[in-house]
Order: C-alpha cells, then sequence, then structure tokens
C-alpha cells in the first residue's frame, strides 16, 4: 500500500438493526488496499449485514462507510461495479447451466455477448469448470457450486471481493483449494479481501489481520498472533484425556494453583496455565484422584485459543 | 439507497429478462399450469361447446334467452338467421370472456416464480449484488410476468380464432372472431388484466417467502376477481366499444397504480431485510 493511501474500505459507527433487533452496532473498520480481513464470529453476528452495507444492498441506520472512497449507500451501482461477492448461498439458479449462469451475470454487468463469452470461457477454464460447464447446476456438488460462484464474482476483474462464508459445507480438500486461491487473490494480484466466516482455520491461514464481532460489535480486531498475546493470557496446554469430561473434572483442574481457565474438548480438555510447572501440579492432582491422562503438551497460542477465550468474555459479559 | 440513472439499462433488463426466461422454459411447474389453462380455454372448451352448439344450430330453433335482454344487447344476435344465433352467441360472446382468465393467471403464475421464487431459490441476494438500479430490476421482473402473458394471451387468441371459425365453418357466414370487441379486448383490456395480475402478485409475493405460498395467497386474491373478471365481461362483450375502452382503462388505471406502488416499495434495502 502506498504511504498515506486511504483506506479501500472505511467504516465509522456503522449500525443497522431490523425491527428492532440489532443486527451490527457501532462497527469501526478500516481495510487497506490487497488485505485480506477475516471477520469473524458465530451465526447471526452480524457479518452478511456488513457485507450487504458495504456493498449498498442494506443502507446503515447510522454511521459512515466509504469504499472504494464512495458511499455505498448513494453510489451503490458504482461500487458494484467493483466489487465481487460470494454469497454464503452460492446463489446459482438450477435451472440453467454453469456457463449460462455466468454469461447472464456478464450481460447484466454491461458486457457485449462475445466479450461475456470470452470472460466466461477463461473463468470456467480457470476453475477447472469446462467440462461441466454445459450442465444444469442442479446436480452440482458444494464444492463445484462454490467454485462457479467464485468464478461469477471474479468475472469483472473486481477491486474488492467480499467472500461471505466461501468455505461452508465444503469438503477439507476443496476447503483448502478455496483458501489458497482466497490467498493468491489478495497477494498475487492486489484485490483487497473481506472474508466473512466462523471457520478459524481458513481465517488463520489466508486473513492478514481479523476482526471479532459478536452480537454485532466488534469485540477484537488485530493480527492473529497480536490478539492472541493481547487476549491469552496465560499458556495454553491440552490435555488427553481419552474422552469428554464433566463438569467435576474441570472444576478439580480449576481448582489446581495457576490455573487460569478450562474448556472441555472432545479428548479432554484444553487449559490455560500460568506457567510450566503448574502442568506438572495438574499431572499430579489428576493422578492422585485416579484419572488416566493419555497426554499433555503445552503450546503456543492458537487462533482457537483467541476465539475461546473471547467467546468466554462475550458469555461472562451477557451474565 | 440506490442511485437512479435517468435512462434504464436496457442490457442489463433485457439480460436479466433473458435469464429468468430461460429459467421459466425449463421450470415445469411453471410451464404446465401455464399453458394447460389457455389450452383448455382457447382450445379444448371452444371445441367442445363449438361442436355442440353447431349441431343445435342445425335445428334452427330460436333462443329464447335471447328475448330475456335488453333489445340493444340481443339485436345483433337476434338479428342474424336461427342457424347462426346459437353459434355466434356461445363462440363470439358468451366464451369469450373467459379469455381473461390467460392474462390474469399466466402474469400471476411468472410474477410469483420472479419475486417469491426468487426468494426462495435463494439467487435474489445475487442479482441485490449487481450493479443494476433498483428500479431496472423492477421493470426486468415486471417484463418478466407481463410479456409472456400477453404473448401467451394473443397466441391463445390466434388459436381461438381458429377453433372457432372451423367450428362454425359453413353454418356461419363469415367469421365469429374477431370482432371490434374482441379486439379492443385483446389488445386493450388484456394487458390491462395481465398488469393486474403482476401488481396483484408484486404485493403479494414481497410478504412470501415461496413460490407456493404465494400462488396460494395470491390466488386467494385473484379468484374473486377471475369470477368478476367473467361475469362483468360477459357484459362487456355486449355493450359497445366506447364502454369497453373505458373498462379497460378503469382495470388499467387499478393496476397501474398496484404496479407502482410495488415499484416504490421495491428497494434493495425491503428485498434483502426480508430475504
Amino acid at each position: 500500500m502506498a504511504l498515506h493511501e486511504p483506506p479501500t474500505i472505511s467504516t465509522r459507527a456503522l449500525s443497522r438493526s431490523f425491527d428492532g433487533r440489532i443486527a451490527v452496532d457501532g462497527l469501526d473498520l478500516d481495510i487497506n488496499r490487497g488485505e485480506v480481513l477475516a471477520l469473524l464470529g458465530p451465526n447471526g453476528a452480524g457479518k452478511t449485514t456488513t457485507v450487504r452495507m458495504l456493498n449498498g444492498v442494506l443502507t446503515p441506520d447510522r454511521g459512515e462507510v466509504r469504499v472504494l472512497g464512495l458511499d455505498p449507500s448513494t453510489d451503490g451501482d458504482e461500487v458494484r461495479r467493483r466489487t465481487g461477492v460470494l454469497t454464503e448461498n452460492a446463489g446459482l439458479d438450477d435451472r440453467l447451466t454453469a456457463r449460462e449462469n455466468l454469461e447472464y451475470t456478464a450481460r447484466m454487468r454491461g458486457y457485449s455477448l462475445t466479450e461475456a463469452r470470452t470472460r466466461v470461457g477463461t473463468q470456467l477454464d480457470r476453475f477447472a469448470m469446462t467440462e461441466v460447464a454445459d450442465l444444469q447446476t442442479a446436480g452440482f456438488s458444494t464444492g463445484q457450486r462454490k467454485r462457479l460462484a467464485l468464478a461469477r464474482a471474479l468475472l469483472h476483474d473486481p477491486e474488492i471481493l467480499f467472500l461471505d462464508e466461501p468455505t461452508s459445507g465444503l469438503d477439507p480438500a476443496a476447503t483448502r483449494e478455496v483458501t489458497d486461491l482466497i490467498g493468491s487473490l489478495a497477494r498475487e494480484q492486489g484485490r483487497t479481501v473481506l472474508l466473512a466466516t466462523h471457520f478459524l482455520g481458513e481465517a488463520g491461514r489466508v486473513a492478514d489481520r481479523m476482526a471479532v464481532l459478536d452480537r454485532g460489535r466488534l469485540r477484537a480486531l488485530g493480527k492473529p498472533d497480536d490478539l492472541a498475546a493481547e487476549l491469552w493470557d496465560g499458556v495454553p496446554a491440552d490435555l488427553d484425556l481419552g474422552g469428554p469430561v464433566d463438569h467435576a473434572v474441570l472444576a478439580l483442574i480449576e481448582s489446581v494453583d495457576g490455573v487460569m481457565r478450562t474448556e472441555a474438548r472432545a479428548t479432554g480438555a484444553t487449559i490455560a496455565i500460568r506457567d510450566r510447572a503448574t502442568m506438572a501440579r495438574v499431572l499430579a492432582t489428576l493422578t492422585d484422584r485416579h484419572i488416566d491422562v493419555f497426554g499433555a503438551t503445552i503450546r503456543q497460542a492458537s487462533m482457537e485459543d483467541v476465539y475461546f477465550a473471547l467467546e468466554s468474555s462475550f458469555a461472562a459479559e451477557s451474565q | 439507497m440506490t442511485t437512479i440513472t435517468s435512462r434504464p439499462d436496457i442490457g442489463a433488463i433485457r439480460a436479466i429478462v433473458a435469464r429468468d426466461l430461460c429459467a421459466v422454459r425449463r421450470s415445469k411447474a411453471v410451464v404446465i399450469p401455464m399453458l394447460t389453462v389457455p389450452v383448455l380455454l382457447m382450445v379444448v372448451l371452444p371445441l367442445v361447446v363449438g361442436y355442440a352448439a353447431r349441431r343445435a344450430s342445425r335445428t334452427g330453433a330460436r333462443i329464447e334467452f335471447l328475448d330475456s335482454l335488453p333489445a340493444q344487447l340481443s339485436d345483433p344476435i337476434s338479428s342474424l338467421p336461427p342457424e347462426e344465433q346459437l353459434l355466434t352467441l356461445v363462440l363470439g360472446f358468451l366464451l369469450a370472456p373467459l379469455f381473461l382468465i390467460v392474462p390474469l393467471m399466466v402474469s400471476a403464475v411468472l410474477a410469483a416464480d420472479a419475486f417469491a421464487g426468487e426468494k426462495e431459490r435463494r439467487t435474489m441476494e445475487t442479482l441485490l449484488h449487481l450493479p443494476v438500479a433498483d428500479r431496472d430490476l423492477f421493470i426486468a421482473k415486471f417484463l418478466t410476468g407481463f410479456l409472456p402473458a400477453v404473448a401467451v394471451s394473443w397466441i391463445g387468441f390466434a388459436a381461438f380464432t381458429l377453433v372457432a371459425n372451423a367450428v362454425s365453418w359453413g353454418i356461419v357466414d363469415g367469421l365469429v372472431v374477431p370482432n371490434a370487441l374482441w379486439l379492443v379486448v385483446i389488445f386493450w383490456v388484456a394487458p390491462a388484466v395481465a398488469t393486474l395480475g403482476l401488481g396483484i402478485m408484486v404485493r403479494v409475493s414481497a410478504r412470501c417467502r415461496t413460490t407456493q405460498e404465494a400462488n396460494q395467497l395470491g390466488g386467494a386474491v385473484i379468484l374473486p376477481l377471475v369470477f368478476v373478471a367473467v361475469g362483468q365481461s360477459t357484459g362487456l362483450l355486449l355493450v359497445d366499444v366506447p364502454l369497453a375502452l373505458g373498462i379497460g382503462a378503469g382495470i388499467w388505471l387499478i393496476a397501474l397504480t398496484l404496479v407502482i406502488r410495488g415499484a416504490s416499495r421495491f428497494t434493495r434495502d425491503r428485498v434483502a431485510g426480508n430475504s
């Protein structure tokens, strides 16, 4: 990014509610050109509403938005000419073929028939969909649908990409394929990407920064490592106890001096401890009570730890 | 919400209409009801009823029902030779009002698919994220319902004309249809009725999440109108051209009011907020 270049996307106190229910509440966000920002949060956190407001589909109740220097509320068509959107549902008309879905979109974007066909051909090749191009999309797998929808979002070489849950419903291989593509779109082609997701994995792999939304409010914003350092006090550790643990075991672990937090997991628990010595005390306590410990790992704080730490703080706040 | 340029984006409108009609052509759930009713009303019914009337006409008996009508209504038929009266009454007048069901039904079915169906298929949001003004989106959706409704009506009328004249061939001297009143109905009243169906369904679809729901709710509003239309237009075809033009103008007025109000409520914000 050039020095002092204004952010590509900027919001101040952006708010929107529906029938009295707050969807986005006072969102302040700056996204720079060529940056991938993951908008992270559970379902209903306000991610889709944010994307809709940034692209001029919804009008904010309060606050300001600037996208490429334009106000989407008044210059919506101009903003949408320069952005591409992958909606959570691929939004394909299953009565049309893959090629028709793309061609009609290209025509709606103002391309001539010849240019539309050329662009569609290029995208179908790029996303390895030429062989199924003339099949109706009704029989497509979720992965094919997402790829086709992504191809459609890129038809017009947008400067900004809004990707709403691009990997939901995909198998691990397809997820990796899509996240790699998202990374290359930003790093090699200089596109700004807003990735709305509730999957930490893909956010961690491709995002330069992440913003965590909860019930419409921005709870954390920063580089993943910085957030981890800021939000995760203590050292994270995983305990393999051979299966899920009950509240009594969690309470027992929490009673050990130096244990700061516990979180049940499928195979045991993730805990936050003050230092390495605490782990020795935890193991001794569990062994004294004849609780089998199959493994104990002290590690660096991950995105997941940050997310769960935030969730715990949201829950505590709401109580 | 969206900057409305002074001129509609014809290219985008044409692309949306083309896409919708391409999709509709492949949807049996839309095509079958859209074609069944016109075929029944415009081909099968005149064929069966016309054939029965043809057989009855050969007796040359007078139609006593005409005596109960005011002279100005019955005169055009009473003045015909007795063997022509029944066929002319049935094919030229009594069946004709049913014709208005066709544009009403076709436009309603297509409007439900274009508005509520788009929500149901979750394809509306994709459209909302395109650089197409709200007004142009609405125009495209309107035309998706209006153009086929008028086309089906006119093609149906052409088929009806063939069937009606073929059935009465050799008994009625000249053509039973079209006549001046028929032309008013076809080119003035039928498009108005199609617009009325669209106006109703645009409003109904805004409240519904599925095509089926829209069709059910729309049917509850439209069916009584069908009965009224049939009853009223029987009289319409027995009156003179200026009055028929006036009735058509009344339908246009109501239909356009509904459509314009629907258009003013068709904003991205509302549509996205409801989806």
